[in-house]
């Protein structure tokens, strides 16, 4: 047996929903093996599955041909896997050599002691990092050489890396990927889960595409160049089904420019964007996640500011508009729609009814200062209605809702304040198939109503159904743009990727 | 544990109390006369009504440690005043204006500065106390001057046969009931308590609604203190550096107002203070020690967070939702 590391007919489902289903995989020793597919594809948790951090609901995890059951990530590192997340796991206030022995079942560590085993053990590795530099104080590619080594430390025969190089800058990129030659030439198996497509090319010997949590296809690289691997990641079957054929659509043309957007920068997430979004038609912007694509609609609807110096103008209906807190955007009639609706959407512990009255009452739709409950059930009832929100009644708690219904209180405490322009982000994340046909249908009506909308989404069926004009965000800007029957999965995927 | 599920912290707090008052009631032959009883409500209510000024605050996830010695302070000017001839009513205007005002700027701590606002009220607590002690009062104890006799009645008067405090207490719960259901700035109350960063998006006045909750917390304080001044015929400033402040907190976590806020309402101040007046009421005539009846205090207070903490556990599986 030449794998290291296999899983065999791995299912992992969150609350009845597959997030990976029945898929097998086999790292062999030794090798660089790239994951790749889109957001939601399931790749991170097929790899926390290796590495202990979620059990699977069925299916077989086997470690150097025997089979085990991993309860946590310490019995995944016991064994030799190691993974190295996105956000480093490193503890900020201690130094680079505290950190790379944290974990060493010792008493006392004499810092002279680690200090001098940590120089020498990160020399061996050839990495140049201070060992008693506070990690507090490194760039990304520092911290990040910092968790491999801790990694190696632990005689980690397998390593994971989730999105290495999504934070990296071109030189800690060229430092990684020599990295990980050295690793492979220690013998060590490398699991590379990556957006990027070229490095994926470049630095693997293997790459398995993974689609709506499942398997599409393994091979050795040689045998993929670019366009096989997009046309592997979006090229789906059910999903065809579920959302009908878009090409045969009528597709809305443009109204009034309600918004737009020139030259708008905010840190390190929009640089320099420039786009329009027009009244009665669905403008989708499609970008995989860290495109910028949700901050760029934020400082829009003032829930972030944009640089003050050269952060761009932002027009509503042709006069200048800068908000700085989302109040006044709300007044103007730009709503937005949040991506996370537990953090940022809904009141858990109100009511259905109060959560949409609040909506009306902070977009000045009521003036006077105490709350009918005649009204606000009025109001409620009128919702409840036009979204077929399942609940017991209006006032059911919204946290004891089903995901699906939760979002429709969202939509609905957003609609209710008689919006020109809605942004909505991902507005069918963690919702359940019956809702997002309902949710889809409502988003068509407020094109045809003639109001301007704008759906985010990182899956390319729903942009490619709802949407009129596309547009696709890459790296902090708006890079193309298409119109909604001419585009095909491939040709947006294409741009998305870099 | 599992069996008591469906119950909420309120319901066994409130439990408790009965619990507590039936057994009282039965070891202790002189609890249950209406003299008695009267005198437990008369003697909690202006820590329930501190309870409702803090819970307002808490319910909207912040918290007022300044509370006690804002209403110290400005009570205690107010009777200096007057002892300095100012007439009456201004000088409660004025005492309430002081206390207004020190309110908005707490609140603007917290909200606008975006200082934490248990280090906002702790640090204005200090300053509040250090500032009244050394520029407006002479003596730590200011008695009631003659001519500020009729406040008497606000802590000393009864009508037909009930104390006044007790109607005072009652007046303070049904505004900051009414006022949490059906007022606008109350419902915006809740909102910013339950999620801040989802009614800012809401287009909700996150920051003037912070503020606000601190002024509401100096104004009901503030009555607070002329009950209390009025029950004792003083005001004892000293009470600022002593640790009523954490009763008032005890009394509102007691009662299950979430310190995550946007949970809970003056009901929970309702029920946690008759715990903790039951518990009194019954220690004193027991004649436990003062100290004694601290640890029985804390003890009490932590049995109750650590039932919640059963019984409502925190949803570790919710957490992992969009962990694909």
């Amino acid at each position: 047996m030449n794998a290291i590391v296999e899983l065999r007919n791995a299912t992992k489902e969150y609350r009845g929903v597959p997030a990976v289903q029945d898929v097998s995989f086999a790292l062999h020793r030794g090798e660089v093996h790239a994951l790749l597919g889109e957001n939601g594809a399931g790749k991170s948790t097929l790899t926390k599955m290796i590495a202990g951090v979620v059990h699977p609901t069925s299916g077989e995890l086997w470690v150097d041909g025997q089979k085990v059951e991993l309860g946590s990530p310490s019995d995944a590192l016991g064994r030799g896997i190691a993974m190295v997340y996105q956000e480093t796991s490193l503890v900020p206030s201690l130094t680079v050599a505290q950190n790379i022995y944290l974990t060493d079942d010792k008493l006392f560590h004499r810092l002279r002691g680690i200090y001098i085993a940590g120089q020498q053990f990160l020399q061996s590795l050839n990495f140049h990092v201070d060992p008693t530099a506070m990690v507090a104080t490194l760039g990304a590619g520092q911290k990040q050489m910092v968790e491999i080594a801790r990694a190696v430390h632990h005689n980690a025969q397998v390593i994971i890396f989730d999105e290495p190089t999504a934070t990296l800058t071109p030189e800690e990129k060229h430092q990684f990927f020599s990295l990980v030659s050295r690793l492979k030439q220690r013998g060590v198996s490398i699991i590379f889960i990556s957006h990027a497509l070229e490095e994926a090319l470049q630095i693997a010997d293997r790459i398995t595409v993974m689609r709506d949590g499942q398997h599409v296809v393994t091979d050795a690289t040689s045998a993929f160049d670019r366009e096989k691997i997009v046309r592997a990641m979006v090229g789906r079957t059910l999903s065809g089904e579920l959302y009908g054929s878009h090409t045969d659509r009528q597709v809305r043309g443009a109204g009034e420019k309600v918004l737009s957007v020139q030259n708008l920068s905010m840190g390190n997430m929009v640089r320099n964007t420039s786009f329009s979004v027009f009244a009665g038609q669905i403008t989708g912007v499609f970008g995989l996640i860290g495109s910028g694509r949700t901050e760029a609609a934020k400082v829009v609807a003032g829930v972030l500011k944009r640089d003050f110096f050269h952060g761009g103008q932002v027009r509503l209906n042709g006069r200048p508009v800068r908000y700085r807190v989302p109040r006044p955007a709300v007044r103007d009639g730009i709503i937005y729609v949040t991506e996370d609706r537990k953090i940022e959407g809904f009141f858990e512990t109100m009511s259905i009814a109060e959560n949409i009255h609040l909506g009306a009452m902070a977009a000045g739709r009521t003036k006077s200062t105490t709350v009918s409950m005649k009204e606000m059930r009025a109001i409620a009832k009128e919702w409840i209605d036009a979204l077929n929100v399942k609940a017991i009644n209006a006032d059911a708690r919204v946290i004891e809702l089903s995901g699906g219904n939760q979002q429709k209180v969202v939509v609905a405490k957003a609609l209710v304040q008689k919006p020109k322009l809605v942004i909505f982000d991902e507005p069918t994340r963690g919702v359940d198939v019956g809702a997002i046909a309902e949710i889809h249908h409502l988003i068509n009506r407020l094109a045809d109503e003639g109001i301007a909308v704008m759906v985010i989404s990182s899956y390319l069926p729903e942009i490619l159904q709802l949407s009129d004009r596309i547009l696709v965000c890459r790296q902090g800007r708006i890079v193309e743009e298409f119109e909604g029957h001419r585009a095909d999965e491939e040709t947006i995927m294409y741009a998305a990727v870099h | 544990m599992r069996a008591l599920g469906h119950l909420s912290q309120e319901q066994i707090v409130f439990g408790l109390a009965v619990l507590l008052c039936i057994g009282f009631a039965i070891a202790l032959p002189g609890f249950l006369t209406t003299n008695n009883l009267l005198n437990l409500v008369r003697s909690v209510s202006i820590l329930g009504m501190l309870g409702v000024a803090m819970g307002l605050v808490v319910i909207g996830r912040g918290i007022d440690l300044s509370l006690v010695a804002l209403m110290a302070v400005s009570v205690a000017w107010t009777l200096q005043l007057v002892a300095n001839g100012v007439p009456l009513h201004q000088a409660v205007a004025m005492g309430l204006a002081f206390s207004l005002v020190t309110g908005t700027i707490t609140g603007c701590l917290v909200a606008y500065v975006e200082i934490p606002a248990i280090f906002a009220t702790l640090a204005m607590g200090t300053l509040i106390y250090g500032f009244g002690r050394y520029f407006l009062l002479r003596l730590d104890v200011v008695y009631m001057p003659e001519a500020a006799r009729h406040l008497l009645w606000l802590g000393q008067g009864t009508i037909y046969g009930v104390p006044v405090p007790i109607f005072v207490f009652a007046g303070v719960c049904l505004m900051g009931y009414l006022f949490l259901r059906y007022t606008r700035a109350g419902h915006y109350l809740r909102a910013v308590g339950d999620n801040l960063l989802a009614a800012r998006i809401t287009g909700i006045p996150a920051r003037p609604v912070i503020v606000m909750q601190y002024v509401l917390s100096s104004l009901i304080g503030f009555m607070a203190g002329m009950v209390t001044a009025a029950s004792v015929a003083s005001m004892n400033t000293r009470v600022a550096i002593s640790t009523y402040v954490y009763d008032v907190i005890l009394v509102v976590v007691l009662g299950g107002i979430g310190l995550s806020g946007g949970k809970g309402g003056i009901r929970n101040v309702i029920v946690g203070t008759l715990l903790i007046g039951v518990l009194l009421n019954g220690m004193t005539i027991m004649d436990i020690q003062y100290t004694v009846q601290n640890v029985i205090k804390g003890i009490i207070l932590l049995t109750a967070i650590v039932i919640d903490t059963i019984v409502n556990p925190r949803d570790e599986q919710t957490a992992q939702q969009g962990d694909i």
